[in-house]
């Protein structure tokens, strides 16, 4: 965790320290950084499933049949508690078995979940939350405030570190039933759009007082029947989903298969029916051969270099922009990740409400980077680049970005850490003076809260400004989206011109399923459609 | 004390103290190094609540010495410890009961590559020098030469290309599921077989075809062959028995190479064994589970080196003498 000093702390600190973390989402992006290709961003515009769009729509979904999926595994790490799910297969078993109370929508938007409608006070410091009639659990218990109740008190626990941060922000001993369909949560501090806590998977709604989370019941589509962390999972359709009609397949098998080509022969195989995470290369081969419908969802993960601004000489504000004109982000996307994303602008969450779409696109100026540094007395600088190969695309943007430098006089030597060290804040996470790394995205506020403020637990770039504090806290509490909308485009503008960010770009979610899989479509928010494998179905 | 029982009992007490070495060295290897183990488990979630949560429930807050006799302990009388991962998660998993699945399903594929790899390697090796400068002793050569450069994963990845890729003979995974039997489908299990064959075969065949060419040249073979005694006799009789003897240790060596070649053939073909759980538990940062698989790994080399002695006493009787 970064050490915080009580005389940095500005007025907006107390709502910013650490309500996020990022721990899971972390991890769970390792899962997708793999493929991208820019051709093909631009071509698929809605993803390359072209093919799967369009046999799905030639005839009405077929029932039954069991899908049989592969993942990268995380070993007996492997968990079906949504609390601490931290690797995409989790979150593939979480989102199958429970509900959110709120829906992510394949462009971003959300939709009503197991919630209704939520509604503040005029400060937004207390939220009533109107919860979906006639949701059952697994069991044949209905859904009801006790639930939300129960689930935001098992969040709120420090152990549970994947949920603990987005409900951190609530006063947990006052929330209230006030019927059965109406919660009553109080806030520690103001947040306008309390909604966006609860649609990650880390915050899937469980039933009161389910403990066993190795028997876990919920009010997901499918409904568990056996698992065994590392190997596979098998749950069964969900025959009183609230969702009408669905799932279409009987059952669901999840399988970890973590070496990328093993997974991909057991697809080709029939082994399995889909898999998650298709190495770039292949994917492009396997879009050209046609054998496997290959599903790309272009999505606002953010893969970023950063750099320290309280160390020299990113503490000089001129090396940091010229670090940013340096970069050909085109060639970084085409070269280091085969093209599988749109180049970045140095602010996360494009697509994502409250992106500012006004900020010029930042371009490579070897000119303008060259008289930065000369300004600020660093003509011929010498820096280190830590990167690792813990994220595809690491080394090799990094290797080309060193080669980019050169043009501005500068010499970018690389060095290689071990995947095990470059996330651990004990050994060199946090540490690094300039490094690179990779952050799904769900809102601007989940990113900036985690990464930018002065608590923040994730304070790669240990940015530190009063001004931006401010703007960040009444940013996040403000309920008029025009004002927010403001707030939002002062906090962003801020990080432009003085950060320490160089986003080269929003990554791709590239995943693969046979040509007998329909119904899965790409999906923004996560790989293989989002793991919405209810909309799935297996045609003959 | 008849030699046999005094050689035993100085290669047990050996074997023991090797076994003691072992375990400090593991257990010094996966605790002292940087980092405590609660925040090198937790990696990128080490919030310093979580760290304290799990120090305490992994008691880390005892001596080092403390907690590598309570281990050692524990695994002299079976108990191998609680997974540290499952603690963080806040269950109580043995990691017995995540190693045993994986560990039964290594064992299967292992015992199925020993079962050929044994008499093929003898069978192999005994008939290069009788056919000696023939074609049949230069493909042996040249193809267990090509196999000892070749690493298991380029192995595994030619086999697939061959047999599924190029002629769809063959399924180019093994996936068990939970508590099944990997030989319910055993057309699954021959590529993984073929692959950990080819590596570990060779050396063994090239031992034995040296002992044997060496043997034929002795004189005591001469003799017994110009006594007019049969060639089979000969070579079963004469040459074999005394060939074998320092192709045994090459035998237990490839049994020993095959444990570390299951861990990459598995990860090849998805096979859920003891070499995925390892390699899991290594990523997972699941320190107690990789303390254990470590020293159950060093126990079975250990025991493999005591048996290729015996088999070696027994072979030659010179060393069944006193001296």
């Amino acid at each position: 965790m970064t050490d915080r000093n009580d005389h940095d702390r500005t007025p907006g600190d107390d709502i910013l320290d650490g309500r996020f973390s990022r721990g899971g989402l972390l991890k769970g992006a390792a899962a997708l950084g793999i493929g991208m290709s820019p051709l093909l961003a631009a071509a698929c515009g809605g993803g390359s499933s072209s093919s799967t769009a369009a046999s799905s729509s030639a005839g009405a979904p077929r029932r039954g049949g069991q899908l049989k999926l592969g993942f990268v595994g995380g070993g007996t790490a492997e968990t079906l508690d949504p609390f601490i799910g931290v690797t995409p297969i989790d979150e593939g078993r979480i989102q199958n078995l429970y509900d959110p109370m709120v829906i992510v929508n394949p462009d971003l938007t959300t939709s009503p979940g197991l919630a209704l409608e939520w509604n503040p006070n005029s400060d937004a410091t207390v939220y009533e939350v109107k919860l979906r009639d006639g949701v059952t659990f697994h069991n044949g218990k209905s859904f009801g405030a006790d639930d939300v109740i129960y689930s935001i008190q098992q969040m709120s626990k420090p152990a549970n570190f994947g949920s603990y941060p987005f409900v951190s922000g609530i006063d947990v001993a006052n929330m209230k039933a006030i019927n059965k369909h109406l919660v009553r949560i109080p806030l520690k501090a103001p947040d306008g759009d309390l909604a966006a806590n609860f649609t990650y998977y880390n915050t899937w709604m469980v039933p009161a007082g389910m403990t066993d989370f190795k028997h876990p019941i919920g009010t997901g589509p499918f409904a568990f029947e056996s698992f065994t962390p590392g190997q596979q999972s098998v749950f069964k359709k969900n025959p009183n989903y609230w969702q009408t009609g669905k799932p279409y397949v009987d059952s669901l098998m999840i399988t970890s298969i973590t070496d990328p080509t093993a997974r991909l022969n057991a697809l080709l195989a029939g082994t399995i029916d889909g898999m998650a995470q298709l190495p770039f290369q292949e994917a492009k081969s396997h879009q050209a051969s046609g054998d496997i419908n290959v599903l790309v969802a272009p999505s606002p993960q953010a893969m970023m270099f950063y750099m320290d601004t309280q160390k020299a000489p990113f503490s000089d504000n001129r090396v940091r922009q010229a670090f940013r004109l340096i970069a050909d982000r085109p060639a970084l996307v085409e070269g280091a990740i085969s093209g599988f994303g749109t180049v970045g602008n140095d602010t996360v969450g494009k697509g994502l409400p409250y992106y500012d779409t006004s900020l010029p696109q930042r371009v490579q100026d070897i000119d303008k980077a060259k008289s930065l540094l000369k300004a600020a007395g660093q003509s011929n600088l010498k820096v280190e680049f830590q990167t690792s190969d813990i994220f595809p695309g690491f080394v090799e943007s990094a290797t080309l970005f060193a080669q980019q430098a050169k043009a501005a006089g500068v010499t970018v030597n690389l060095k290689q850490e071990p995947a095990n060290s470059y996330y651990n804040p004990s050994l060199l996470y946090l540490k690094m003076a300039f490094a690179e790394t990779q952050w799904p995205m769900l809102s601007l506020k989940y990113f900036y809260l985690q990464a930018l403020s002065t608590g923040a637990p994730y304070n790669e770039t240990h940015f530190k400004s009063a001004a931006f504090n401010t703007a960040l806290a009444n940013a996040i509490g403000e309920l008029d989206k025009t004002k927010a909308q403001d707030y939002w485009n002062q906090v962003q503008q801020i990080q432009y011109d003085q950060g320490g960010y160089l986003q080269w770009t929003n990554a791709d979610w590239v995943d693969a399923v046979s040509k007998k899989v329909q119904g899965l479509k790409p999906h923004a928010a996560g790989a293989l459609g989002n793991y919405l494998f209810m909309d799935a179905w297996l045609s003959a | 004390m008849s030699p046999v029982l005094a050689f035993l009992g100085r290669r047990l007490l050996g074997a023991f103290v090797a076994l003691f070495v072992a375990s400090i060295v593991i257990f010094a290897a996966l605790n002292i190094l940087p980092g405590d183990p609660a925040s090198v488990i937790l990696g990128r979630n080490a919030t310093p609540q979580a760290e304290a949560v799990l120090t305490k429930r992994m008691q880390l807050d005892r001596p080092a010495t403390t907690r590598y006799a309570d281990w050692l302990g524990g695994f002299v009388h079976g108990d191998l410890g609680v997974s540290a991962v499952s603690l963080a998660q806040g269950q109580h998993d043995t990691v017995w009961e995540q190693i045993s699945g994986p560990l039964k399903n290594s064992a299967i594929l292992a015992a199925i590559a020993a079962f050929f790899m044994i008499p093929l390697s003898i069978g192999l090796g005994v008939i290069g020098p009788i056919y000696a400068g023939k074609p049949v002793d230069h493909a042996i050569s040249v193809l267990s030469l090509g196999a000892i450069a070749l690493p298991e994963f380029v192995t595994g990845s030619l086999l697939i290309g061959v047999f599924f890729v190029a002629l769809d003979w063959l399924p180019p995974v093994a996936i068990v599921p939970p508590g099944g039997n990997p030989l319910d489908n055993p057309s699954q299990l021959v590529l993984p077989v073929l692959t950990l064959l080819f590596a570990s075969l060779a050396a063994g065949v090239r031992m034995v075809r040296a002992g044997m060419t060496e043997v034929l040249q002795t004189e005591y073979v001469q003799t017994a062959r110009l006594n007019g005694v049969a060639e089979r006799r000969v070579l079963s009789r004469y040459a074999l028995r005394n060939a074998l003897a320092p192709s045994v240790q090459v035998l237990a060596q490839n049994l020993q190479w095959l444990i570390g070649g299951i861990i990459i053939t598995e990860s090849v073909f998805a096979y859920p064994g003891i070499g995925t759980t390892l390699v899991n538990a290594v990523q997972n940062r699941d320190v107690t589970v990789v303390q254990s698989v470590a020293m159950l790994i060093a126990v079975v080399y250990v025991v493999l080196n005591l048996l290729a002695d015996l088999v070696v006493m027994l072979l030659v009787p010179k060393l069944r003498e006193p001296v």
